[in-house]
């Protein structure tokens, strides 16, 4: 008898990150990237649901648990391909079949009109570097970063 | 590279006031200044501080006020990974017993009402001067060489205390679990006073750090120990903070600074004003960080272009030549100054301080 594979649910990545939660976002700071991300409420949420163990239909009802109303399957899976696509969860995840010829636009108008939350959204934060006052790195310096540099320009490790 | 900006200097000052506390005060800004202000505040680092005023307003949903909450995002973001960066630094040095101070960025940033609110540069590091070789070794080694710093012998062009004396009187702070030191309250304003001043106060943040460290001393801030026993450098000292006063709205009542505050001389916040509101502001620091004379020769059309930025501002040709905060005219130090950094290019020497 052949034993039927038991897939994994969404495990969120914890190594290399920095987290921090600000008035119901999360805000997450991928230290090998260098990139910054705002996890609006309904993303963060099931983010936090993602332990390995829970699949996305056990995210759905937890999240309907909590919010008092319809929280689909659809409205999860659309949540983890952001959030896999952005890094944040441990293994990129794959909707199952039925789910899998359904153009995001038409998950998206399907969960936009049950939804008891907002639609998850991913955000990059993007903000100017504040100009530095000092003590930037003169030509043939180690750096890891053009803002370190007299130049502005971090080649390789190494100010221009 | 930032573009080229033009805004007036007052609404800087009116977009930061009070910006630093818990409950800042009302923003005054319409939605057409904000938009005129939001980019330089972003890029010289000043962006969270406004955001918070602003998200309590109608404009916090323009694009202006949204780039302001983006600045306020990330910083909040970097402000934790600076924290921890921090604290791996001081174990990499205690481990090789080098005891050093961290001043400025981080530092300055404690007093403020949330951490992100000041954006951190390098880490600036200041160890006595038998230890400097020995850290400056830690800083090159595989591990040490993560992270950004800026390490000084002693208190360098910091501070003009006595090194042992900066040392016995700092304290201890938990960072992540590390020990980090960082100066007493006295000495802390006094070095950021006095840096504003040497760098012309360029930064409107730096105005923000002083007015933040004066509003958060404590019960028993010594003021003679803030102002010293050098007469001249205690007024650039009260001057500072009456500046932070009536550019900031920085509370001073019933201190030495209120007197100063009164009679501030004209040249003095104009010339800040000016230096905030100048067409390049934000990305163009006083002449302290231009390319050095010498890479002209190669390229001397760019000098004739540059020769408009080299001309001292008036608070940092005061402070580079020792003048006081009279109410007479600058150009005489702004000469002055140039005429000592010329002779120190010819004699190959440093940049000329006072101190």
């Amino acid at each position: 008898m052949r034993k039927r594979m038991v897939e994994p649910g969404p495990l969120a990545r914890a190594e290399g990150l920095v987290v921090r939660e600000l008035g119901g976002e999360v805000l997450v700071y991928d230290l090998g990237t260098h990139t910054a991300l705002c996890l609006n409420a309904a993303a963060a949420a099931v983010w936090r649901l993602c332990d390995g163990r829970r699949t996305a239909a056990d995210i759905a009802r937890a999240l309907a648990a909590a919010a008092g109303g319809d929280v689909s399957e659809e409205f999860v899976w659309l949540a983890l391909e952001r959030l896999g696509r952005e890094g944040l969860l441990a293994a990129r995840v794959r909707r199952p079949s039925p789910l899998a010829c359904v153009s995001r636009r038409e998950m998206m108008r399907r969960v936009g009109l049950a939804a008891a939350l907002a639609l998850p959204a991913v955000v990059a934060i993007v903000a100017p570097t504040p100009a530095q006052a000092a003590s930037l790195l003169g030509s043939g310096a180690g750096c890891s970063d053009g803002a370190q540099c007299q130049s502005g320009i971090c080649n390789g490790g190494q100010c221009v | 590279m930032a573009e080229a900006v033009s805004i007036d200097g007052n609404l800087l000052a009116r977009a930061l006031a009070g910006s630093w506390r818990t409950e800042p005060p009302e923003w005054e800004l319409s939605a057409r200044e904000l938009s005129a202000v939001a980019r330089v505040l972003a890029v010289s680092g000043a962006g969270a501080l406004a955001w918070r005023s602003v998200s309590r307003t109608v404009w916090r949903a323009t694009a202006a006020a949204q780039d302001l909450r983006q600045a306020y995002l990330l910083q909040t973001l970097k402000a934790a990974v600076r924290e921890a960066e921090i604290a791996r630094l001081f174990a990499l040095l205690d481990s090789a017993g080098v005891d050093a101070v961290l001043v400025k960025g981080w530092a300055a940033s404690g007093v403020y009402a949330e951490p992100g609110l000041r954006p951190c540069g390098d880490i600036d590091l200041c160890v006595r001067p038998r230890h400097y070789s020995r850290a400056k070794d830690v800083l090159a080694s595989e591990e040490g060489r993560a992270f950004w710093v800026d390490l000084h012998a002693g208190f360098e062009r910091l501070h003009d205390g006595n090194v042992e004396e900066l040392f016995e009187r700092s304290r201890v702070a938990r960072v992540c679990g590390a020990r980090v030191r960082v100066l007493s309250e006295e000495d802390h304003l006094r070095l950021l006073c006095l840096h504003l001043l040497r760098h012309g106060a360029w930064r409107p943040l730096w105005l923000c750090d002083v007015a933040a460290a004066l509003e958060a001393r404590g019960a028993a801030f010594d003021w003679g120990l803030l102002l010293g026993r050098n007469g001249r450098r205690a007024e650039w000292v009260t001057c500072t903070l009456g500046l932070a006063h009536v550019l900031l709205g920085a509370r001073v009542s019933g201190t030495p600074a209120a007197e100063a505050a009164a009679r501030l001389p004209r040249w003095l916040v104009s010339g800040v004003l000016r230096r905030w509101g100048g067409t390049r502001a934000p990305a163009q620091p006083p002449y302290t960080h231009r390319a050095p004379i010498a890479s002209y020769l190669r390229e001397p059309r760019r000098l004739l272009r540059d020769l408009r930025d080299r001309w001292p501002g008036p608070v940092e040709a005061t402070v580079c030549v020792g003048g006081r905060f009279g109410r007479m005219p600058r150009w005489p130090f702004q000469l002055a100054n140039c005429f000592t950094r010329a002779a120190c290019f010819v004699a190959g020497a440093r940049r000329p301080v006072a101190w």
